[in-house]
């Protein structure tokens, strides 16, 4: 991996119609290699067009985006992009074409024309690293919601990623199908080195990121750790988008006259401040 | 008068196989109550959600709306059925018609309605959902943001004036704001005297909205009872694969440390019970 910036995007504005209004305006951003950011705004505010933006499924009205230093616009590149930035979109029904989990993974190799003999060992490789090995020979639409997302997964991690683009991946899933592709997705960030963008609605899922973008009305409206951007409680509300629980039940102390920090995301938080603020309430 | 539920079965058969995906379901509910049904994916929810207004025919057992059979063979059959109104996941997805008034009237339409009142209802129920008439009415459903296409889908069963309103999932896919949006819009017709069935995965709108709740597991009605009695049993749900609500997961907590937080963990309430004990310095506590 070089040096350079994993994703850059700069000045960069779009629209899908030539009459439409700016559905992004004048966004830059520069993710590093090996970073997990937690992409939020409410529906219409440009996460999913900065998304396809980012691995060369749109391009640019103005400005430019670069992945590993690939200009998008650049035609001779197009494919390499996509190889090294992976998009995985919110209907794990829309994406997958095999009829069984085995070959719908093959089929993006034999796409981006990986020699036969090579890949038995990669396919092998990315459904280990997604927990679907023991799946490969089912049939895709017999899995589970969850399932059926990590096989998406392996099939981009097949075509070795340095970047995995998460539009709403979660979205369709039930609690237990999010948690499994979180995790899977954690898992490769911390252990391969996988620069993720995860654009999300749940605000529990952005709090694990190690940045977190809010879009509006196609600019970045605010960028920092979770705990930055959480504990702005009135900034979130006016951007039409929520707290996490525990950070709701915070401002509601502070309205109290309890001087908690503004920083609490999880229960666990919640319990530390208040046994920091009265010790002798809690007995552990 | 009650939906009652009476050793309700369904079996589904596919070539020479069955599962069972509902199994001796008793259950009742309450003129004008808000019950929410939870469980994990292939519990068996929507395929109750589908029993209450007779979309299913049971394998075994009964549905009875007013005491009456809604399965049985009658001229009220279909009048039974209308009183029942279901919403599907992703409801925005069965949108068709060119304009938003002919979607939310082609319910009302199907039931036979004087233009008159069809008009009436339809003017009625886009209220009831927040979607200004004159502004929306003569719009593509297509062209309207996701948030706003289910409330047109909401508006389409509204219209028909059902006494229970059957949800399936209806927050999935919404962002915050229209999502809170949409929870109001239940909330208030609940308060209005529509009973409501919620499906939910989400604990913590489960928490907000529900007075009582059902806990489907394989087919089988496994718990049920008020929201907070449900919500502290953490084990048993955890060992189904659901989740509780944050609220109860502190409040739980901090009463095994030593604190005694009541009531139906509603924010508010947690916030008033933590900042006095807080600020009583832990005194009945400690």
């Amino acid at each position: 991996m070089s040096d350079q910036p994993h994703l850059q995007v700069k000045d960069l504005s779009y629209r899908y119609e030539p009459e439409a209004p700016l559905a992004l305006d004048g966004v830059s951003l520069v993710v590093p290699h090996g970073q997990f950011v937690a992409v939020l705004g409410h529906n219409g505010s440009g996460k999913s067009t900065l998304a396809k933006l980012l691995n060369g499924l749109f391009l640019p009205t103005e400005g430019q985006v670069t992945v590993s230093g690939m200009d998008t616009r650049d035609d001779g590149k197009v494919w390499d992009i996509r190889r090294t930035a992976g998009m995985v979109f919110q209907n794990p029904d829309n994406q997958l074409v095999a009829t069984r989990v085995y070959d719908d993974v093959a089929f993006g190799l034999e796409n981006i024309g990986v020699p036969s003999e090579e890949m038995p060992a990669r396919i092998d490789e990315a459904l280990k690293l997604t927990g679907m090995l023991e799946f490969a020979d089912r049939a895709p639409h017999l899995l589970s919601g969850g399932q059926k997302q990590r096989v998406a997964i392996a099939g981009i991690l097949a075509m070795h990623p340095e970047a995995l683009i998460l539009d709403e991946a979660t979205a369709m899933l039930d609690p237990r199908g999010r948690k499994e592709v979180l995790d899977t997705v954690q898992r490769l960030n911390r252990e391969q080195g996988i620069t993720v963008v995860w654009i999300t609605h749940f605000m529990q899922e952005a709090a694990t990121a190690q940045r977190v973008l809010v879009m509006d009305h196609g600019k970045i409206a605010m960028d920092g750790t979770p705990r930055q951007v959480f504990s702005q409680v009135e900034r979130l509300r006016a951007l039409r988008l929520d707290v996490p629980p525990m950070t709701h039940l915070a401002q509601l102390l502070r309205q109290r006259g309890v001087d908690i920090g503004m920083d609490v995301l999880s229960v666990d938080d919640m319990v530390k401040e208040v046994k920091r603020l009265c010790p002798s309430c809690l007995n552990s | 008068m009650p939906i009652v539920l009476e050793q309700l079965s369904h079996l589904y058969r596919s070539g020479p196989s069955t599962t069972t995906a509902l199994e001796d379901i008793n259950l009742t509910i309450e003129d004008g109550e808000l019950l929410a049904l939870i469980g994990h994916t292939g519990s068996g929810k929507s395929t109750l959600a589908q029993h209450l207004n007779g979309l299913l025919q049971p394998s075994a057992g009964r549905v009875l709306l007013d005491g009456q059979d809604i399965n049985q063979q009658g001229a009220h059959r279909r009048a039974l059925r209308f009183q029942v109104g279901l919403v599907f996941q992703y409801p925005e997805h069965q949108l068709f018609e060119e304009t938003v008034y002919k979607d939310i009237a082609f319910g009302p339409k199907n039931m036979g309605l004087e233009a008159e009142e069809m008009d009436r209802r339809v003017r009625s129920a886009m209220e009831l959902v927040g979607l200004p008439f004159d502004e929306m009415q003569g719009r593509s459903p297509f062209e309207l943001s996701g948030g706003q296409m289910r409330r047109v889908a909401l508006a389409g069963v509204l219209a028909m004036q059902p006494r229970v309103l059957v949800l399936d999932e209806p927050t999935a896919g919404l962002d915050p704001s229209a999502r809170d949006y949409l929870l109001g819009d239940i909330q208030r017709l609940n308060d209005q005297g529509t009973t409501v069935v919620l499906i939910s995965h989400a604990m913590d709108e489960v928490a907000r909205l529900a007075t009582r709740v059902a806990v489907l597991e394989r087919g089988r009605l496994v718990m049920e009872g008020p929201t907070t009695d449900i919500f502290t049993q953490q084990e048993r749900l955890n060992a189904m694969g659901l989740d509780i609500p944050e609220s109860y997961k502190l409040a739980r907590r901090l009463n095994e440390a030593g604190l005694d937080l009541h009531g139906h963990y509603a924010m508010d309430e947690l916030a008033d019970q933590i900042a006095q004990a807080i600020k009583g310095g832990g005194g009945d506590a400690a």
